[in-house]
């Protein structure tokens, strides 16, 4: 499994031949002078778990759009399971859509509403109503077929909204937001229901948000975008390593040591300016060097302690955590 | 793959059903159980429960003649219904598009035109259901002159060529509508403009070019058509050319809908 993307066009391997599910070339669009997607080149196998990330007006929304042929592309090109994107009715066969603020028929009930777009579809209309209660008990929502959807939660109108997107067993979903307006409990149950999917279905879900922990928790890729183009992407380690590695850290020494641990530090030109924590007589600040990578760095560290005689009680670098490869590489962007 | 998943409904591109149909179907099912459809009925029927009451009294006043009664009668049941089809039908598109409903229609492989040709026929329905109300006030008017048979033809035949012309006008405005309000606003309006030519006095409609605005005004001809039917006892044969103008753009305008429906999107102005 793998995702490559990148403005720039670097695209890498795919893994075996027909594996890919989603594959998008140079794709460009915008809105009358704004460009709200602009170059996005990407490759996502089967199976995965992408997370799409950005500011708000990064373009997530806009690219989803494209991919489910809503939007027409200003140029570039794009395939959903290998059907390129000028058949786009075939496409829509093989892809689900969570929109990001999508509306339902309040006087319909669950049951009603996708049977409706089960026979939308091509189902005759038994066929459909089979599958609907199949996907409402899938959801947790067996019980409320028939309450009508004006008489649901939001948290159950999520829920409903990934049932749709399941109606026609797409080998694509698309899910823009879905956690956006929910308490934590209803955040849980629709990432729950994700992962779900993606394990039981074998689909490839993208999964467009803005909670980071989300991604962190279900996503085995990540793409973020700014300004409409990609600007980082690979797995969540992986985006983390380039963007966002941890240069600073602490030691925890014995505190009748510290000056001997601040003084081998600084011979080995690791300690940072400010050496000493307040209140902290036992610790020290790390500062490795920013064009080493940070495992070896770290390593050299802790040898030339020990070796110095200075047993390490405790290391741990700061940050590192996908949070902050988000801020870095969207360093700037404004809510647009 | 679990077996719900290998179970669950396998994309066709032909289903047994044509989608227009499917659409149609739901629509007349929102429409008619929700209450709305039921609701305009309701008001229709008071509408012309009042003006047959006045149109009564008239009568028995010696102002109106009996046939002048009935065609009244039918004309304003033709005109109310052309408004209630229009109403529908500008509502049809930008009214999802506003609920935010638009989207998950647009995202299954039914044609945008088979979207419309469903809603359109929804909309319809309620010119069937307002003619079937009046055909008991136009009996009743009617009973004494024998006109409740060729009024009955009449104003279907009238009624449905301009539910046609108004369904089309309705669904090509509320495409390119961003939202419901400029949509039924606009239709309304074009309504009206429809509507105006045959309020003129009889004085406008002489010479060459009034006789052609009502000659080529769908409104102003069916309406005369209806008039000398009734009034005149001309035979449902006799002024035929003037259903033509009706009849072209009952034609027309719902194809003209429908073709340009293809671009038909979720921003109006996305040129998706």
């Amino acid at each position: 499994m793998s995702v490559t993307a990148g403005a720039t066009g670097q695209v890498g391997s795919a893994g075996a031949p027909g594996a890919t599910a989603i594959e998008t070339k140079g794709l460009v669009r915008s809105y009358g002078r704004r460009v709200a997607v602009d170059g996005v080149d990407l490759q996502v196998s089967r199976g995965a778990v992408l997370g799409l990330l950005g500011p708000n007006g990064a373009g997530k929304t806009t690219l989803i759009r494209l991919l489910s042929t809503l939007l027409r592309p200003d140029s570039g090109s794009f395939s959903i399971a290998g059907v390129p994107h000028t058949e786009p009715r075939r496409i829509r066969l093989h892809v689900g859509v969570l929109p990001e603020s999508p509306g339902y028929p309040r006087s319909q009930t669950g049951e009603e509403w996708l049977t409706y777009h089960g026979r939308l579809y091509g189902s005759p209309r038994a066929e459909a109503r089979k599958v609907a209660r199949r996907l409402l008990d899938e959801v947790g929502l067996g019980d409320r077929a028939g309450s009508m959807i004006g008489g649901l939660s939001r948290g159950m109108r999520q829920r409903l909204g990934i049932a749709r997107a399941l109606v026609n067993n797409p080998r694509v979903v698309f899910l823009d937001e879905p956690t956006l307006g929910l308490d934590p409990f209803g955040q849980r149950q629709i990432l729950d229901l994700v992962t779900r999917i993606a394990h039981d279905r074998g689909v490839t879900v993208v999964l467009s948000t803005h909670i980071l922990a989300e991604v962190e928790q279900v996503c085995s890729q990540v793409v973020i975008l700014n300004h409409g183009r990609v600007v980082a992407d690979g797995t969540t380690t992986e985006v983390v390593r380039r963007a966002a590695a941890p240069r600073a850290g602490v030691v925890r020494v014995p505190s009748h040591l510290r000056d001997k641990a601040v003084h081998t530090l600084t011979s080995l030109r690791l300690v940072s300016d400010d050496a000493t924590l307040d209140g902290s007589p036992d610790e020290v600040s790390v500062q490795l060097p920013g064009d080493e990578p940070v495992e070896p760095s770290a390593e050299k560290a802790i040898r030339g302690l020990l070796d110095a005689g200075v047993p390490v009680l405790g290391f741990s670098l700061e940050g590192g955590r996908l949070s902050d490869a988000f801020l870095a590489v969207t360093r700037g962007a404004g809510d647009d | 793959m679990t077996e719900a998943a290998a179970t669950t409904t396998q994309p066709r591109v032909s289903g047994t059903r044509p989608s227009w149909l499917v659409v149609a179907g739901q629509e007349l099912r929102d429409l008619w159980l929700s209450g709305k459809g039921l609701a305009l009925m309701l008001a229709y029927t008071t509408l012309l429960s009042i003006s047959t009451y006045l149109i009564a009294m008239n009568q028995e006043l010696n102002f109106l003649e009996q046939r002048e009664a009935v065609s009244l009668t039918l004309q304003l049941a033709v005109v109310v219904g052309a408004l209630l089809v229009v109403l529908a039908a500008a509502d049809a598109v930008s009214g999802e598009r506003e609920r935010g409903t638009l989207e998950s229609l647009l995202l299954t492989p039914a044609s945008r035109r088979s979207l419309l040709a469903g809603k359109g026929l929804a909309a319809l329905s309620l010119w069937v259901g307002a003619f079937a109300l009046s055909i008991p006030y136009i009996w009743w008017i009617g009973r004494d002159v024998g006109t409740f048979g060729k009024a009955l033809v009449g104003g279907l035949l009238v009624g449905t060529l301009l539910a046609l012309v108004v369904t089309g006008i309705g669904l090509l405005v509320t495409t390119f509508s961003q939202s419901n309000g400029v949509s039924l606003a606009i239709s309304f309006v074009v309504l009206l403009a429809l509507l105006a030519p045959s309020q003129l006095p009889a004085e406008a409609g002489r010479g060459w070019a009034g006789e052609l605005l009502q000659r080529l005004d769908p409104f102003s001809a069916g309406l005369l058509y209806l008039e000398r039917l009734i009034i005149n006892a001309h035979p449902l044969s006799q002024d035929l050319e003037l259903l033509i103008a009706p009849a072209v753009l009952a034609l027309a305008s719902p194809a003209v809908a429908l073709l340009l429906g293809g671009r038909l999107s979720l921003l109006p102005r996305s040129g998706s």
